[in-house]
């Protein structure tokens, strides 16, 4: 692997970790609200929220393509405070985040469905404040299925190709992830150098869902009966 | 003596509303009554977990005043809540579980622990504990966020019958120990007699009678939630302990002397209520003799009542004017020849009899 494919490789994990970090609070926020909820536009909500789960990633980038674009309202008064986004880093950032926001959004509600209400309840009953309830009952018991739906968006920022390519264009050295040069390297006919960095997205998906496997049985094991 | 718990509160809830009004006096009140009639609900409304309208103060002060605009969060109501299955947090130690409320109160949490004697059990996790144990640790961590008033839902009924007789002098010893007023939902007509000073008996989210417990228990409306087979229940006391017999001699309030199995943890005059299964009780239409039963009783026959297959008879016994039921099958009744008015002996096992 020669030093261009090592800075791909960096580059992908770096935007992959950035994007996952950026959903974090607010996906984990989302989920707790949701799991929770019961008001009218329920229903709406969830469905909004997973939209990208299905729409095609280019659809969706091609969206935010609309709304950031530099003759378009947001991304005009953004570029008139001198952020560039389009074609940018920042965008792999946005469309991988965009992407991956439902992936733990849905994993993280479950978990939060799973805890039991009368605990949380309990939890109030004995001292605790509604932020002290969820740090102290609620997320210990849910964060197993938090962290498995942190990896899974985190695997799939790594992966992330459609909405990537209309917003971030695929500039080597500067927007360009591993999804984008396997296609890239494909197109250029380097079949072998396309096969080699499928390789290491295949290895760094396994590795990811492989370590949260490990730590959740590993917890699981010292808290279990 | 005056209240010194006021509820007064109004809950919707899906097939009627919540609407309870009672005054409950230092000391435990058990509430009663049928399944979804509310005891749940109430307990929650006045911990603060449930969105009540209305009037909950402890001592005078007001937990919640709907009128005044006083709804205190649950975190500071001090009310202590246990509830049936014990709502312990799994991830935590038994310890991390009854620290939880009060973190710095050391004192608290060690008298907790020492009312409870759940020391041997720090360590543990809850999944580990026995039904019984779980329900000591439930009732430390509530004790330990010093309460001004506990909620108990049903704390027992999770439990076998052996294990509820294990538990139940601990809930005395809160009782006795700690003072404080204490909300004790029940179905089991024992328990409410054993732990509680008032009773209050609900049915579709009211109440519908409050008062003495010995002096409901007798009333139709509990008839009905009399725990099946708990047909006689009789106040009195402990006499004296025979260790060598095996035996424990108490005297009923009609004065009746009763032979139960040996009970030294309950010293001589110490008050106690018998109770005796209607179909623990054997009939003779002759004086008993040879016979391994401790306790044997002349009377007359009442009444024959036929309740579904079986047959309740209603019996006077010439001591004291006590009455006792006793349940056989029409068979027995066809070939004892029982006839009301007619005399009958009555005997009991010693084992037969719980002491409560």
């Amino acid at each position: 692997m020669g030093a261009g494919d090592l800075q791909v490789v960096a580059f992908t994990l770096q935007m992959a970790a950035t994007a996952t970090a950026a959903i974090l609070v607010p996906g984990v926020a989302a989920a707790f609200f949701l799991a929770g909820y019961r008001g009218p536009g329920r229903g709406a909500l969830e469905t909004i929220l997973s939209l990208p789960l299905v729409l095609p990633p280019t659809a969706v980038g091609l969206a935010l393509l609309e709304l950031l674009g530099r003759n378009r309202p947001v991304g005009a008064w953004l570029a008139a405070h001198g952020v560039e986004v389009v074609f940018t880093w920042k965008a792999v950032v946005l469309a991988t985040a965009v992407m991956s926001f439902p992936l733990l959004v849905r994993s993280a509600r479950t978990a939060f469905e799973e805890v039991d209400p009368r605990l949380v309840g309990l939890a109030r009953t004995l001292g605790c404040g509604p932020a002290a309830a969820f740090f102290r009952v609620t997320m210990p018991l849910a964060w197993r299925g938090v962290l498995a739906g942190t990896v899974l968006a985190f695997s799939r920022a790594l992966g992330e190709f459609g909405a990537t390519i209309m917003v971030a264009g695929n500039i080597p050295g500067r927007t360009q992830t591993l999804a984008l040069a396997i296609f890239h390297e494909t197109q250029l006919g380097r079949d072998e150098r396309a096969a080699g960095l499928a390789a290491v997205t295949v290895a760094l998906a396994f590795a990811a869902l492989w370590l949260t496997e490990w730590l959740v049985r590993r917890r699981s094991r010292t808290e279990g009966a | 003596m005056s209240g010194v718990v006021e509820i007064d509160v109004t809950l919707p809830l899906p097939r009627f509303a919540l609407r309870v009004e009672a005054t409950l006096p230092a000391g435990v009140t058990a509430v009663m009554g049928p399944s979804g009639a509310g005891k749940t609900s109430l307990l929650e409304s006045v911990a603060g977990l449930r969105g009540a309208t209305g009037r909950v103060a402890v001592g005078g002060e007001p937990l919640l005043d709907t009128a005044r605009g006083v709804s205190l969060p649950p975190e500071r109501r001090r009310v202590g809540y246990v509830p049936q299955d014990s709502g312990l947090f799994p991830h935590l130690s038994v310890l991390g579980n009854v620290r939880f409320g009060a973190r710095a109160d050391h004192g608290a949490v060690e008298a907790a622990i020492d009312t409870l004697e759940i020391r041997p059990l720090l360590d543990r996790r809850p999944l580990t504990l026995s039904g019984g144990e779980r329900q000591r640790v439930a009732l430390a961590r509530a004790l330990a966020t010093r309460p001004r008033l506990l909620l108990l839902d049903e704390p027992l009924a999770a439990l076998d019958v052996r294990l509820r007789e294990r538990v139940l002098p601990w809930l005395l010893r809160v009782r006795d120990e700690w003072a404080l007023p204490c909300v004790y939902v029940t179905h089991n007509v024992g328990e409410a007699l054993a732990v509680a000073s008032h009773l209050v008996v609900m049915r579709e989210g009211r109440v519908e009678a409050a008062g003495e417990p010995r002096a409901l228990l007798g009333a139709p409306a509990l008839a009905a939630e009399a725990e099946a087979g708990i047909e006689n229940l009789m106040p009195g006391h402990v006499v004296s302990h025979d260790d060598a017999g095996g035996i424990t001699r108490v005297r009923t309030e009609a004065g009746l002397d009763v032979a139960v199995t040996l009970s030294a943890a309950r010293p001589p005059g110490t008050p106690v209520t018998l109770a005796i299964r209607a179909e623990d009780v054997l009939v003779a239409t002759g004086p008993v003799t040879g016979l391994s039963a401790r306790n044997a009783y002349a009377g007359r026959l009442l009444a024959i009542d036929r309740t579904g297959v079986d047959v309740t008879l209603r019996c006077a016994l010439d001591a004291g004017g006590a009455e006792m039921l006793a349940r056989i099958t029409p068979a027995a009744v066809a070939s004892l020849g029982l006839r009301p008015g007619g005399p009958v002996w009555l005997a009991v096992k010693s084992h037969s009899i719980r002491l409560l």
